[in-house]
């Protein structure tokens, strides 16, 4: 069977097949044989060619983590939409605008510019407090304030946008 | 000695300190806010209180709650731990008012040293050492822009209640100074309930050498040498280490004997750090005191043998200190490693949800001071750091070696971490070589991206999900339970289809 999962939000392909006690993979160049065994709940052994891998693993509703030697992989679905990807915290509306977002949950502390401001490149547009640390909420384009939804001291979590911003025409 | 302390803190700190009273037989109570109920501190403590809702200012700073908590229960003494009430002179009083002992210094020599401009205005009398810049608090703009140019740009301000780098800000020229202070004041409020700030003559990559002392409440005062916390981002520590590489055992002294006579001259008394900044040429300058147990104690413990938990709780009880300074040495090198839950991949944005699985490192020389476990909410409201991964060996290159073997083999997984980051940290050669200053982040670590992953292990991590899809195909279990469209073209095969379009 073919898989395709994003790893790192990259697309990756995999073919792997069952036989009996071992799996078998191409990974697009050569094709391996593998003792893979789930030894606890979050525990992957994998042996591959007398190499010994152990991976841990652990899931939440639309994430996988394997983490080797090292070195952490999030695994998802690819998504219907395909792989395009902005910004954390940025998503862009069918109008072309841009919806920026609170990259995490927290509070706005202070909202630095006004609706139908134009502004540059790495301006600072909002701030907002997590943790105890200000995190300034920068644009990503040149262009202009279209809309604020939120005013400081609201509590924001990763999904609500603060503000519209419809980037200058190229 | 004490029957029952009350612990007013959270996190790995809390954690540590219930376990110094559990060993020395004193029963324990925590207190926690409605967003700490599920944390590791309120399972380990004796008894558990909740002290309000989750902002820290209506519960952790909250001190009515707190008196009230350790009077319900009647520990008989107070913990603040680090952070929150630890500084808080305001606090230690009340304590002392309502006859429960703050594990601390006395307030006097609290609100001395905390107020970092009255501390630089009484150590400079003494003779100590200061960083040149403003000696009052100030609150007119004009005012301190004339301070600004007398000082001379770079500068650099603090909260004058400050600490952990909050409301901290270097600024190189004077139009920034403006905007710099109004960030900086806004912090310090929200971090110290106190906006007052201050100007200092940034001193360019500096080492951060500082001190550990007790002094007991007879008299004696002890230190028990360095730790160097060079490694610093946004001014606050992130590795620290002890021996010194900058130190030779001259400067040492001299730095320990200024470090004992702060502490003598600020009517100090239980633990306290004194901070100094080394430059280049070797002058060292007092920096402030930090009046706590400080996040970094375990590497001095671990090179000197001494449990400052316990020492702090003798000294509160009335003891006096064992130790005599020229009896004191240190042996080995200890490291510390700080685990913020932060994302080292995207600007060290704070990373909060779930811990799905914790794997703590063990091994020889290897100590973990944690206050998560898996499966445990890191919440948004507090301070980002999840534990300290410290480890001691005979010598720097072993304990550089043994950390990052140590951080290979910690497994944090469902929130994003600075582990990674630390690792590739460790394994620089500046820092292998011991050549750090306080701007080796900003100079080495400014574009750090992380390894590329290997395509091995990357293969490996693929190989996996698609041994796990397929494990969960054949048992029938969904990984994803409830549904939008997957796009394993295996998945829409046959009978474990899921969902429809």
């Amino acid at each position: 069977m073919e898989f395709e999962f994003l790893v790192n939000d990259v697309l990756q392909k995999i073919t792997v097949e069952k036989k009996e006690n071992h799996f078998v993979f191409f990974d697009g160049i050569k094709t391996s044989e593998a003792d893979i065994q789930h030894i606890s709940a979050n525990q992957i052994s994998i042996l591959v060619e007398g190499r010994s891998y152990l991976v841990y693993y652990a899931q939440d509703k639309d994430s996988r983590y394997f983490y080797i030697d090292g070195q952490q992989f999030i695994v998802k679905e690819p998504s219907e939409e395909g792989v395009e990807s902005f910004r954390l915290g940025e998503e862009r509306t069918s109008e072309g605008t841009l919806l920026v977002k609170a990259p995490m949950p927290g509070k706005v502390i202070k909202i630095n510019v006004h609706e139908k401001d134009e502004v540059r490149k790495n301006q600072t547009l909002a701030i907002v407090e997590a943790m105890k640390m200000e995190n300034e909420i920068k644009a990503s384009v040149d262009g202009t304030i279209k809309k604020i939804h939120v005013s400081a001291g609201d509590l924001v979590d990763s999904e609500k946008p603060l503000i519209e911003l419809e980037p200058a025409s190229q | 000695m004490f029957k029952k302390i009350l612990i007013a803190n959270r996190g790995e700190i809390a954690v540590r300190i219930i376990k110094a009273c559990q060993e020395m037989g004193i029963s324990t109570v925590g207190v926690y806010s409605e967003a700490d109920r599920n944390s590791l501190h309120v399972q380990m403590a004796d008894e558990a209180l909740c002290i309000g809702p989750p902002p820290a200012v209506e519960s952790y700073l909250d001190m009515d709650r707190i008196i009230d908590a350790a009077k319900q229960t009647g520990a008989e003494a107070i913990h603040p731990g680090y952070g929150f009430l630890a500084e808080n002179a305001g606090f230690a009083r009340r304590c002392e008012k309502e006859k429960i002992v703050f594990i601390g210094p006395n307030s006097d020599a609290l609100e001395l040293v905390g107020d970092k401009v009255r501390s630089r205005q009484t150590l400079e009398k003494a003779g100590i050492p200061i960083i040149p810049g403003m000696k009052e608090i100030v609150k007119d703009i004009s005012v301190i822009k004339a301070e600004a140019r007398k000082i001379g740009y770079p500068v650099m301000i603090k909260a004058s209640a400050g600490g952990g780098g909050k409301g901290m800000r270097v600024v190189f020229q004077e139009e920034d100074l403006a905007p710099s202070l109004e960030a900086g004041m806004r912090e310090a409020k929200s971090a110290f309930g106190d906006e007052s700030v201050y100007l200092e003559k940034y001193i360019e990559e500096p080492r951060h050498v500082e001190f550990q002392v007790l002094a007991d409440d007879h008299g004696n005062v002890v230190h028990f040498f360095e730790r160097e916390c060079s490694i610093q981002r946004r001014h606050q520590k992130i590795v620290e280490e002890t021996p010194s590489q900058a130190l030779d055992p001259k400067l040492r002294f001299k730095m320990g004997e200024t470090a004992r006579k702060v502490m003598q001259v600020s009517g100090y008394n239980n633990a306290g750090t004194v901070e100094f900044l080394l430059d280049r040429d070797k002058n060292f300058y007092f920096l402030e005191v930090n009046a706590r147990l400080q996040v970094e104690h375990p590497v001095t413990e671990l090179t000197t043998g001494v449990d400052l938990v316990h020492q702090q709780i003798r000294i509160a009880s009335g003891e006096k200190l064992p130790f005599s300074q020229d009896r004191l040495e240190q042996k080995g090198h200890a490291i510390e490693c700080r685990i913020y839950a932060e994302d080292p991949h995207n600007n060290f944005l704070p990373s909060s949800g779930k811990v799905l699985y914790l794997k703590e490192p063990r091994g020889p020389g290897v100590r973990h001071d944690c206050g998560i476990y898996s499966g445990c909410e890191v919440p948004i409201y507090y301070d980002p750091i999840l534990a300290k991964l410290i480890v001691w060996a005979e010598n720097r290159e072993m304990a550089c070696q043994r950390m990052i073997k140590a951080l290979d083999d910690y497994v944090i997984l469902g929130i994003q971490t600075t582990i990674d980051f630390l690792r590739d940290v460790i394994d620089h050669p500046q820092f292998r070589k011991g050549d750090t200053s306080t701007s080796f982040i900003p100079d080495y670590f400014g574009n750090w991206t992380g390894d590329e992953s290997t395509d091995e292990k990357q293969k490996m991590a693929l190989l996996a999900a698609a041994f796990d899809s397929i494990q969960i195909s054949q048992s029938g279990k969904g990984f994803q339970t409830e549904k939008r469209q997957v796009y394993s073209p295996w998945l829409s095969l046959g009978k474990w289809r899921l969902g429809s379009k």
